[in-house]
């Protein structure tokens, strides 16, 4: 039979492959952009949103899946041609005051748009119910959650390493003046780049709606746990974003049995534990 | 123009001699104020919008007091211990003496001592024991069922209906508030001969249950209570059925928020999830009656527990006043202790002990959506009653 163990290293693996999805879009824009995005966690609230919004209009969870992050894509996309690329140049301070002002436009947006009461987010119906495991039961959506990021992460990879947007956003992450002199608009390939990963945060957002709900406030913790794995995986680092949020799932599932009060503490543990031992992140380069 | 001159001049006359008249009511009286302390901003604003709603409603509805019409101001707590603090030793400074609000323990607590010191009235309807336990003072008044009472209302109606259900787990946040629950749920355990089979502890940051729910399913509880509450409680609830748990064992969320919360969650997560509760839409009293139609007639919806409790706490500081014939803060707390009133839950008592009113706490049950009659119609009304620390379990030792 299933062991309390065994199935709370499942259940950590699920919650993994929601912290990559979350993480990943912070880390490429980072990655590229030396670009640190305080709004990343209001852009996966807002997809949240969209979930909901789109399925009271259409009734078509898939359809939501597909249009939501498009959306919120789009909206980076507009943000970073008016707002963002302007302050590349400043340091990360300044990243930070700007980002942090869209978050709080996002989240009162939200307010006055959905009000300040959540909302809940069904299940689609094709998912509904659940996988049992012995006295186990493990939901058919976590399940489909852990493949769809499964999927989507192995697309990333083929984007990043095996196309030209790929090999231009891993050039423009080394040399971001070299790739500009060999006659690459790279200011085309930041605004896609930005889109992409915060995206790719309405995508997460999309798809955490039928587990948590939208709510307005939710976006704060999100980036928490967004940075904890870019932190733990290596700021800029697209496997660092897989492995951290694997770790970030196993360690919080797992310490639920093991000490239950500290299992929110741990995650901040555990990435203090890497801090120490590489300073870097686990992927990270000086 | 001699004779529209001394028409002139007689007009200004008559009507200057007849101004003190005229200004009379007007100045007889400062009119009174209450200060709601509401969260209007920050992560709990949508409890502070309908908080404010019961108490401007409660003030508009209060016909003359003293000799004027009372006045109603907003503070807004944000949500945060210290600047409700800061602002309301400001307007303590301004001359402000009644309060009513307060979502927040931690906020309450604080403001009560400050307007302790201050020497006015406060009714809050925050959860913490303290409030008219340990910390109690001359000052503060709480609506709200603490926690034994949310327990005892909760978990015997329910140990009773269902007497073959003898393994019970537990899912708590770990402070102050969580293992007050706990500590009265256990002691229910014990005198029903329960069998506890476990408890998850988890942080005030938590979110993500799948864990905790995981170590539940573990246990093979026959119930699940959950001790938590706020958009925790939603979050444990929505993944808990999720997890298919709804099926395999009863659900009891000891301490929701009422109408507000379970619109968020929806019929499809409540469905036969038993729920405590300090106010429901429908409970068939004289007052609630009277109330949920004001409210629906004023704001257009349907009344739930923020407002509610702040429009009756709000109420029963302007009655006192109105009892005691003076805005002396001592005067009206004197003539809220003891004071008994048709409130929403029926008869309401202060005891003068502990500030505490003594009400009715409820047990509900989520309905289906095919049972539903309008889309408020969210739960069943399954039980109700009374249950507070008598004799020498009251902690409050009034100063």
């Amino acid at each position: 039979m299933l062991n309390l163990y065994m199935f709370q290293v499942l259940n950590g693996l699920g919650l993994g492959m929601i912290y990559f999805l979350i993480s990943v879009g912070l880390t490429i824009i980072f990655g590229l952009l030396n670009f640190v995005n305080f709004a990343h966690g209001a852009f996966f609230m807002i997809g949240c949103y969209l979930c909901y919004a789109l399925l009271q209009v259409t009734g078509q969870f898939w359809l939501a899946l597909v249009l939501g992050p498009l959306i919120v894509g789009a909206l980076a996309w507009g943000a970073e041609k008016v707002l963002i690329r302007r302050i590349y140049h400043l340091p990360h301070t300044f990243h930070i005051l700007v980002t942090v002002g869209v978050a709080l436009i996002l989240q009162e947006t939200a307010v006055i748009v959905w009000g300040p009461v959540g909302k809940s987010i069904p299940i689609p119906d094709a998912l509904q119910g659940v996988v049992i495991m012995g006295k186990f039961a493990y939901p058919k959506y976590r399940l489909f959650l852990i493949l769809f990021s499964a999927v989507i992460g192995f697309l990333l990879w083929l984007l990043l390493e095996r196309t030209r947007f790929g090999a231009l956003v891993r050039a423009g992450s080394e040399s971001t003046e070299m790739v500009s002199l060999l006659g690459t608009n790279i200011y085309k390939l930041f605004s896609l780049t930005f889109a992409l990963g915060v995206g790719l945060a309405g995508l997460a957002g999309v798809l955490s709606g039928p587990i948590r709900g939208a709510q307005p406030f939710m976006g704060s913790e999100v980036l928490g746990i967004a940075f904890v794995v870019v932190v733990i995986g290596g700021m800029g680092s697209f496997s660092g974003a897989l492995v951290g949020g694997l770790l970030i799932g196993l360690v919080q599932s797992l310490m639920t049995t093991i000490w239950p009060e500290g299992a929110s503490l741990m995650i901040y543990g555990a990435m203090a534990a890497v801090i120490l031992l590489r300073p870097y992140g686990l992927f990270g380069r000086a | 123009m001699k004779r529209r001159s001394f028409l002139k001049s007689g007009l200004a006359a008559t009507s200057l001699l007849a101004a003190p008249a005229m200004l009379k009511p007007a100045f007889a009286a400062a009119p009174v104020t209450i200060h709601g302390l509401k969260s209007m901003s920050g992560a709990f604003a949508s409890y502070g919008q309908f908080a404010e709603m019961g108490s401007k409603l409660a003030v508009q509805d209060f016909g003359p007091l003293l000799g004027a019409k009372p006045e109603y101001v907003t503070i807004d707590t944000e949500g945060n211990a210290g600047k409700a603090v800061r602002k309301v030793q400001e307007a303590i400074q301004g001359g402000a003496k009644f309060f009513d609000g307060c979502t927040l323990s931690s906020t309450a607590l604080a403001v009560g001592k400050e307007v302790a010191k201050g020497g006015g009235v406060f009714m809050t309807p925050a959860g913490a024991d303290e409030i008219t336990g340990s910390e109690c003072n001359a000052s503060t008044f709480r609506w709200t069922v603490p926690t034994y009472g949310a327990i005892q209302e909760t978990v015997r109606p329910l140990a009773k209906a269902m007497p073959k259900a003898k393994r019970w787990y537990t899912i708590t946040p770990q402070y102050v508030f969580g293992e007050a629950l706990l500590t009265a749920a256990k002691d229910v355990f014990k005198d029903l001969g329960i069998e506890h089979v476990g408890n998850s502890y988890h942080s005030m940051q938590e979110q993500e249950f799948s864990g905790y729910l995981t170590n539940a399913m573990a246990a093979q509880p026959d119930v699940l209570l959950i001790l938590n509450f706020g958009g925790q409680s939603s979050n444990c609830l929505r993944q808990a059925v999720n997890f298919g748990l709804k099926k395999q064992m009863t659900i009891l969320m000891a301490w929701t928020a009422g109408l507000d919360q379970f619109q968020t969650l929806g019929p499809e997560l409540l469905e036969g999830v038993y729920l405590g509760a300090q106010y429901w839409h429908q409970i068939d009293t004289p007052a609630n009656t009277a109330l949920v139609k004001r409210v629906k007639e004023v704001y257009g919806i349907t009344a739930n527990y923020p407002l509610a409790a702040d429009y009756i706490g709000t109420k029963v500081i302007l009655e006192a006043i109105k009892k005691a014939g003076s805005t002396d803060g001592k005067a009206v707390a004197k003539a809220m202790e003891g004071m008994s009133y048709d409130g929403p839950t029926g008869k309401e008592t202060i005891r003068a002990q502990d500030h505490q009113v003594l009400k009715d706490y409820y047990l509900l049950k989520g309905k289906a959506k095919s049972e539903m009659k309008d889309p408020d119609d969210l739960a069943t009304l399954v039980s109700s009653g009374q249950a507070f620390p008598t004799g020498d379990k009251i902690v409050c030792k009034m100063a």
